[in-house]
Order: C-alpha cells, then structure tokens, then sequence
C-alpha cells in the first residue's frame, strides 16, 4: 500500500464506509471552509460539503491520488460546487427579472430563496464591486433593490432597451469574474 | 491574515454520511461487479488455464514446479480432482476423506508416459465433463465432501476455480511468465469464500478469542467485511482493521505469498492481525 490518501482512496473503492468516516473527520472541516470561502456560513454551505463527500464515496475513482492530495481535490470540489451554487442564484434573478417582466404581480420570495440569497451576498458584491460603473449601477439596482429592468430604466433615465443589455453584460461578466475567483483560489 | 475556518455545524457529519450510504451501499467494490455462479468463475478458470498451457512449447512441460511435480504431472494432478470431484457427486464417502495430494498422484505419475497433448487434452476433457455434469446444480443447496472438506456445490466450484488460477500460476511462474490475475467478476467470488473461510482457519489456528476483524481487500474484485471470529459473536467493536490487496489476500490463502511480503496496512490490533493473516495462509486453496 502506497500514502495515506493512496489507501484512503483503494478504501473508498472497496466500500469501506469506515474510510469515509475517518476523512470526514480529518478534512470536513476544511470541505466546509471552502465551501463558506465562497459563499458564506449557513445551509447552503453544508450542502455542498454533502454533495463534495457523496460524490467522492459514488466516484472514488475521480480522485487520483497521483494527481495531488485529497485535501487540496475535496477543497478545490468544494469551491466549484460553491461557486456552482452562485452561479445558479444568478440565473435565478436573471429569471426573476425576465419573469417580472411578463407578471406584474410577483410572489414574494420563500424563506429559503431568502436564505439563500443572504449566502451569496457576500461573494456577489465583491465580484460586482469589479464591474464598470455603468453595468454595476444596473446590477445593483436589479440585485439588491429587486428593480425590473423597465424600473432600472427609469430610475437612472436610460432607455429600457439599454438597461436589459447592461444587466445582460453584467451577469455574462459576473460569472466570468467568479470563475476566475476560483481558478486562482488556492 | 490566516482565515478563521468556521467549526463544522453539529449533526452535518451524520448527515453527511447517511446521504453517502444511500448513494452507494457499503460493502461492495466501486465499480460493481456482475454476479457469476460457481460453475462460470471455474469454468473461467479453466479457460484462462488452457490458453496458458496451449501456448507452451514441449519444453515446458517438463519444467519443475511445486512439489515434485513438473508442469505436465502437475496437470495430470488436476485431472485426478476432477476424477475425485466427480466420485464424490456420484455419492462416493471415499472421495471425501481422500488426501488431496496422495489420492491424485497417479495421475500425475502416469502422465510421464504420454505427450504433452494428450495430457491437455484429458484435462480438459474431465473439466467441460464436469461442467456439463454441474450444470443447474449450483445452486440447488448440494453439499458436497471432498479432499476433507465439505462444501456447498457452488463454493466448492469457486474453490476449484482458486485451484486452477493458483496452479495456472504456478505453471507461469516455472515458465518466466508473468502472473495472471483472475477478471474482477472471478475475483469477487474467490476473495468472498476465502473471507468465508477465515473464521474456520483462525479457529483452526488456535484463535479462539473472540474479535471483530474490518478486512478491507482493496482493487477491481475486493470488496469490505467484517469478519468475526472466536467461538463467541464478539461484543467490541472492530478491534483490527486489515487493508491488503484483493489479489494479494488471494495469494495468501493459496499459502502463495507471507503476510510480510504483502505489506498489509494494518490498524488497532495489530499482532491479533497479523495472527488471522497468518492462519489464512493455512486454507491452502491450492
């Protein structure tokens, strides 16, 4: 038998549910920590710390423990599937927007799309902190006072063509911006 | 500035771990292994034994390799099993108390006087034979005695399919080929009945104290279990934790390699370990 992982990793191949116990206990907390890096403490987090070790104990053969040790692949598992989760919450405003668009009656959000929007706050606003004054200034109000694009329009005076291309650009640019976030997270 | 890593919130790890298991059970290698019967992981056995032998040239066949026996007598010992088998399917008592080596040894003798040919031939003659004979039976709860043991028919079939692997390598080894490791299906059914003999060894061996060994065989064809041993269901928990290679634990049981050569990695009690490892090497599934 080779290093720790190398037996950790024929472990999890054979079924040995005790192995995943013993990595839970000696990685978990920094599964967690990255998951938290991107988008803040709270259920969304722990979600994808399950989602990291189920997919780990379904596909054991994904991780290759030639290729780098299972801390940095679980951390760098946690972080895609964090920023995954981000990325989903954009296109959920995107939708939002383009829903209200069509209704002008809107349900309120559900507690749980309330959560989890308080979750990608912070990772959001850092990335929107990075975008030009123009396309911030429509992300803004879209993101954190809930405009449609029409109240967007009128709010800074652009025509409602204008605002709907602005928002566009900026989500386009966002998921950009958080994809690179990742790749030179450590 | 080193980021504060937020403590793991309570219940997350159990949760964690039951969203695992319903994913994918514990015990069974990754990824799956299709169920054989008995009578196809030996018939499988058979086959990969025949091609071995089909491609040596004359000389080969006298080349020495366990006991006294050279590749050809050797093979002539393996037609006396199948002799023996088929004895004790027909009800003979005398096939079941029969030794394994004395009673085939005419048959390994006589086949100094044939060639090579004939002897693979009558081989492989007594095992589709057999084949034909097992056919449907395997699974019927037939318990059948032989060489001293007694076996339900279907383990005993995968027995002799640990027989013709452990002797195909036997003849490789002699020959300056390179071992053959058995397909992960084959596989499965070879480490499951040497995990299912192991409690009967240790006993054998003088272990009577009662434990709870986790025996993790790893690679295509392992697998995990929790083996108890002793005269008494154990009250503790797991006391060792024995991580070998699937191919390896094989090896052992087939009394074909040591504990030591294999580099087991072994946690919790490790002399009580190594004492099962030990009495494993006594099966002699040869």
């Amino acid at each position: 038998m080779g290093g720790t992982d190398a037996v950790l990793a024929a472990r999890l191949a054979a079924g040995d549910d005790q192995a995943l116990a013993e990595i839970f206990d000696r990685l978990g907390t920094a599964v967690y920590g990255a998951a938290v890096g991107v988008i803040g403490v709270g259920s969304s987090a722990q979600d994808v710390v399950q989602d990291v070790f189920v997919e780990l104990w379904s596909h054991p053969d994904r991780y290759n423990p030639a290729a780098g040790s299972l801390r940095a692949y679980l951390t760098v598992l946690a972080r895609h599937r964090a920023v995954d989760t981000v990325r989903s919450e954009l296109r959920r405003i995107g939708r939002q927007e383009r829903h209200s668009r069509l209704t002008r009656a809107e349900a309120p959000p559900s507690p749980g799309e309330q959560v989890l929007t308080a979750e990608v706050a912070s990772t959001v606003r850092s990335a929107i902190a990075g975008l030009p004054a123009a396309q911030r200034q429509v992300i803004e109000l879209a993101y954190y006072h809930e405009m449609t694009c029409r109240e967007v329009a009128n709010a800074i005076g652009i025509p409602e063509g204008t605002a709907k291309s602005r928002l566009r650009l900026a989500l386009a640019k966002l998921e950009s911006v958080l994809d690179r976030q990742l790749l030179e997270s450590p | 500035m080193t980021a504060t890593v937020p403590p793991l919130p309570s219940g997350l790890r159990s949760r964690v771990l039951e969203a695992s298991l319903r994913a994918r059970a514990a015990g069974g290698p990754f990824p799956e292994v299709p169920e054989i019967s008995g009578a196809e992981a030996y018939r499988r056995a058979a086959d990969a034994l025949y091609q071995t032998l089909d491609q040596l040239a004359a000389p080969d066949w006298r080349r020495p390799t366990i006991r006294d026996l050279n590749v050809q007598s050797l093979v002539g010992h393996l037609t006396g099993v199948e002799d023996d088998l088929r004895r004790a399917l027909a009800g003979d008592s005398e096939a079941e108390t029969a030794d394994h080596v004395a009673s085939t040894q005419p048959a390994a003798a006589r086949q100094a006087s044939h060639d090579p040919v004939r002897t693979l031939q009558e081989w492989r003659g007594a095992v589709d034979s057999m084949l034909a004979g097992v056919a449907g039976l395997d699974n019927h709860g037939i318990i059948v005695g032989l060489h001293g043991i007694r076996l339900p028919l279907n383990a005993l079939l995968v027995a002799r399919a640990f027989e013709l692997w452990t002797h195909e390598n036997d003849v490789r080894l002699s020959c300056g080929l390179p071992a053959a490791v058995p397909d992960p299906a084959r596989l499965h059914q070879m480490t499951a009945l040497g995990v299912g003999l192991l409690p009967f060894a240790a006993g054998r061996a003088g272990l009577r104290r009662s434990a709870r060994v986790h025996l993790v065989l790893t690679g295509a064809g392992g697998g995990t279990w929790d083996v108890e041993l002793g005269d008494e269901q154990p009250s503790d928990p797991v006391q060792a934790t024995i991580v070998i290679d699937a191919v390896g634990f094989c090896r052992l049981v087939a009394n074909r390699a040591t504990p030591a050569e294999l580099q087991p990695h072994i946690t919790g009690d490790r002399e009580h370990a190594g004492a099962v490892l030990a009495a494993a090497t006594t099966l002699a599934l040869d």
